[in-house]
């Protein structure tokens, strides 16, 4: 497509002094973010190599179900939930607070204040997910999903939320500037969403519960608004962030955005139900959220379409920059996440894959192929600024690209075959009940398989991060590349 | 975007709306049912559970099998849920008035269970009797299966993983009881007959399980999911062998011992006894049954008697008498 010398490995012009005050302002705020943010890094990291091992467990005991059943804590039943839960609030919520509160004090051009309260946030967080986990482990698991913590580890997530986030929404009021960057609402109301999302989930799931079937309808209205209006929105104002500054462009269009942000919003808060379809509820609700889940589309179009036009031309960059790599392939999964969402959420295809593996590889898409990759690539840009080091071996970064980017490409085929192959069987009154399980022993198989990959991807990622935080990366005004950069390399989108 | 407050209501607004609109407004309209009863004002549905299933429910949120069974008939116009003899009628929400937590499973990796409890032998068992006082009443599609529905698909990488897990059961390590078959189980009858009880006092079935569903078939499928069934292979259930204790038998055995076979045989002079918390798991087992009508739900199987069967005890691993030949 363009050569080499369009691509704009340099900072657009600026006066050198206005560069020099720029880059003192941006050097003082990421000193003020270091603690927090590379805490909070640290944190998901090591969650995240938990939740990939027992991942694996949890993908090989499917299929090989004698395999650790001797004692309660090792059981599947117990490890399924604790795995879940670890790669939600360990791994994806932590990695996407530490981004968000960067690119916030960025954004809002000023200094984080008192990074020590961040600090004992954070761990209280992680203890509250200790918490919640071993009290799982132990037999308290409350069986509802991806709200399985017991309780009382809720409110220490609480309190650690409230200790972390109130800083960062408060950075608004010290922010510099009247503009308000697409990014920053995605955040903001990412930061708002959360703490009334869990505060309705378990009050009305705990604290007063409410009465019989509504108690799922709450769970699963709760389970996908944290997907898209938590994890997702952090997610996409990640990439909002991401591509424009790696590539040196200001987003395609301002309006497109501005309608992207607020039909996601509007849309994808009201979908959910559609997991419940044909269910003991009144079909009004459940169609309302098929309908919401086809009319996501809009988001997807209109945030599909700026990310694209404002690569436009500027792809090959891909080639170089990890964190444009790791974004783009987030951002691809988001519209592909969003795709096969709606198809599956159809009532005459959810007849079929209702029940079956497929809902699984739904949510795999969601949380690894777009929140994760896009989290994957905001660590390699946000990393080397706190640390002031680069990235020590772009051949770690490149395998850990390909290995992520397989590993959760073959899991998501697997469950999604092994869900077509599911529900047709289970549809068929004339098959044994055991026929539909049958067929999905091989799919699942291929499904360990591809947890190995993301084992493997995940531990090179730490790595090379360990190596990082200990002051082990090159020391150079460089980025790493990918791939050697045939134009002169000098410094680029600092 | 000019300034904060509009962005505030914003993100509010939609979030309000949502919670509204999907849980608040569908919580008016089914949130506050009352049970269903009949002009006298008997035969009230449902009846709150009892203290053991409370329990019990408990234990079955707990230890996940939630993530492998739901407890939701669909209508028969878009299942073939009602067609497997899963339920009568389809659920609606006041089947599940006393349930905390509701267990509705978002997946099928095992059978629905909303009627697992209507599904068993008879009544006079709902209790943990063991097997041996129940001989003749098993119901038809407990017999022994036919001698060629041995191991019909035997899984690759399946029998030798099961055979190298010793860590499965320490106690095995210990000489087991003869007659072995652990890689292949064969079919039933031939196991049993080369496997004697360990205790000779108990006279289990012909073929050493119990009946289908009943109180003790729940309590050694629990224990061991693949020894209740040559056919079951392939089940990819979890064995709760830590709701279970092995234990030196003193004295007379227990009442509630486990009828096993194969390797999952206890030591001589041991037992496997279920705990309390396998117990009250078995109990809220038992106690799921949403057959009684509802008014607000036509009943298919009640519209369609004439020609189809009663409900069978079908479905989970064999389809006893089967309606079809299976396509494949």
């Amino acid at each position: 497509m363009t050569p080499t010398a369009d691509i704009p490995l340099k900072e657009p012009a600026i006066s050198a002094a206005a560069s020099d005050a720029e880059q003192l302002e941006r050097a003082r705020i990421d000193a003020s973010t270091r603690l927090p943010v590379l805490m909070f890094y640290a944190s998901a990291m090591v969650w995240l190599l938990i939740g990939t091992l027992l991942g694996v467990i949890v993908s090989f005991k499917l299929h090989q179900p004698d395999w650790l059943t001797d004692v309660g804590f090792l059981s599947w039943g117990r490890l399924q939930p604790v795995y879940i839960n670890v790669m939600i609030y360990g791994w994806a919520s932590m990695a996407a607070m530490g981004t968000a509160i960067w690119m916030m004090a960025r954004l809002c051009r000023t200094t984080l204040r008192h990074p020590l309260i961040i600090v004992s946030g954070i761990w209280f967080w992680n203890i509250g997910v200790l918490i919640g986990l071993t009290g799982i482990l132990v037999g308290y698991g409350t069986g509802y999903p991806w709200l399985e913590f017991p309780p009382y580890a809720a409110v220490v997530l609480f309190v650690a939320y409230a200790l972390v986030m109130s800083w960062a929404v408060l950075m608004f009021r010290f922010r510099r500037g009247e503009q308000i960057y697409i990014t920053q609402w995605y955040l903001l109301g990412a930061f708002l969403w959360f703490p009334w999302l869990y505060a309705a989930a378990q009050a009305m799931l705990f604290v007063v519960p409410i009465q019989g079937v509504m108690q799922a309808a709450v769970n699963c209205w709760y389970s996908n608004n944290l997907l898209f209006l938590w994890l997702g929105a952090i997610a996409l104002g990640t990439a909002y962030y991401m591509i424009p500054k790696v590539i040196g462009r200001p987003v395609y269009s301002y309006h497109l955005a501005t309608i992207g942000f607020w039909t996601y919003a509007f849309f994808s808060s009201w979908t959910g139900m559609q997991r419940l379809v044909d269910g003991p509820f009144p079909a009004w609700m459940i169609t309302a959220s098929i309908a919401a889940t086809i009319l996501t589309i809009i988001p997807v179009a209109t945030v599909g379409l700026n990310h694209h036009m404002t690569m436009q031309g500027y792809f090959p960059v891909m080639r170089y920059s990890p964190t444009l790599r790791f974004t783009v392939f987030g951002a691809m999964s988001y519209t592909v996440f969003s795709v096969v969402g709606i198809l599956i959420s159809l009532r005459s295809i959810a007849r079929y894959l209702h029940f079956t593996q497929a809902s699984i590889a739904y949510s795999q898409i969601g949380l690894y192929a777009f929140v994760t990759m896009i989290l994957f690539g905001s660590m390699y840009y946000i990393v080397p600024r706190l640390v002031g080091r680069e990235w020590r071996y772009a051949t770690l970064i490149k395998l850990h690209f390909w290995a992520s980017a397989y590993g959760i490409g073959l899991m998501s085929l697997m469950l999604l075959v092994a869900g077509i192959a599911q529900g047709a069987d289970q549809n068929d009154p004339s098959m044994s009940f055991i026929q539909s399980v049958s067929s999905t022993l091989p799919y699942l198989r291929g499904r360990t398989v591809a947890a190995l990959l993301l084992t493997v991807s995940h531990f090179i990622f730490a790595f090379h991060f360990g190596l990082m935080l200990f002051g082990l990366g090159r020391t150079s005004t460089v980025p790493t590349f990918l791939n050697p950069v045939e134009a002169e390399g000098s410094e680029v989108h600092r | 975007m000019k300034g904060l407050v509009p962005l505030f209501l914003g993100v509010f607004g939609t979030f309000a709306f949502s919670w509204f609109g999907l849980t608040v407004i569908p919580n008016l309209q089914i949130g506050a049912l009352n049970p269903q009863a009949d002009e006298e004002g008997t035969d009230v549905y449902p009846q709150p559970p009892s203290g053991m299933a409370v329990r019990g429910r408990e234990v079955y949120a707990a230890n996940g099998c939630v993530y492998c069974h739901s407890q939701q008939i669909r209508p028969d116009y878009v299942s073939a849920d009602i067609d497997r003899k899963w339920g009568e009628r389809r659920s609606a929400p006041r089947d599940y008035l006393f349930d905390r937590p509701v267990l509705l499973g978002q997946e099928r990796m095992g059978p629905d269970l909303s009627n697992l409890g209507k599904r068993a032998p008879g009544e006079g068992e709902k209790s943990a009797t063991p097997p041996a006082a129940n001989p003749p009443t098993a119901p038809p599609a407990q017999s022994p299966p036919p001698p060629n529905s041995g191991p019909q698909k035997p899984p690759p990488g399946g029998p030798p993983t099961a055979a190298q897990s010793p860590a499965a059961s320490p106690a095995q390590a210990k000489p087991a009881p003869p007659g072995n078959a652990p890689a292949q189980p064969s079919p039933a009858p031939a196991q049993a007959a080369a496997n004697p009880s360990p205790s000779p006092s108990a006279s289990p079935n012909p073929n050493g399980i119990p009946p289908l569903y009943s109180a003790a078939w729940h309590h050694r499928h629990l224990y061991a999911p693949r020894s209740v069934n040559p056919d079951n292979e392939d089940s990819t259930m979890p064995a709760y062998k830590f709701l279970y204790e092995k234990h030196p038998i003193s004295g007379e055995r227990s009442a509630d011992a486990l009828e096993l076979t194969g390797r999952d045989v206890p030591p001589p002079g041991w037992e496997v006894v279920p705990t309390y918390d396998a117990e009250c798991l078995v109990a809220y087992l038992m106690s799921l049954d949403q057959s009684h009508p509802l008014k607000e739900v036509k009943s298919v199987a009640a519209s369609a008697a004439a020609g189809s069967p009663p409900m069978a005890p079908a479905g989970l691993q064999t389809p006893g008498p089967p309606p079809a030949a299976p396509k494949k």
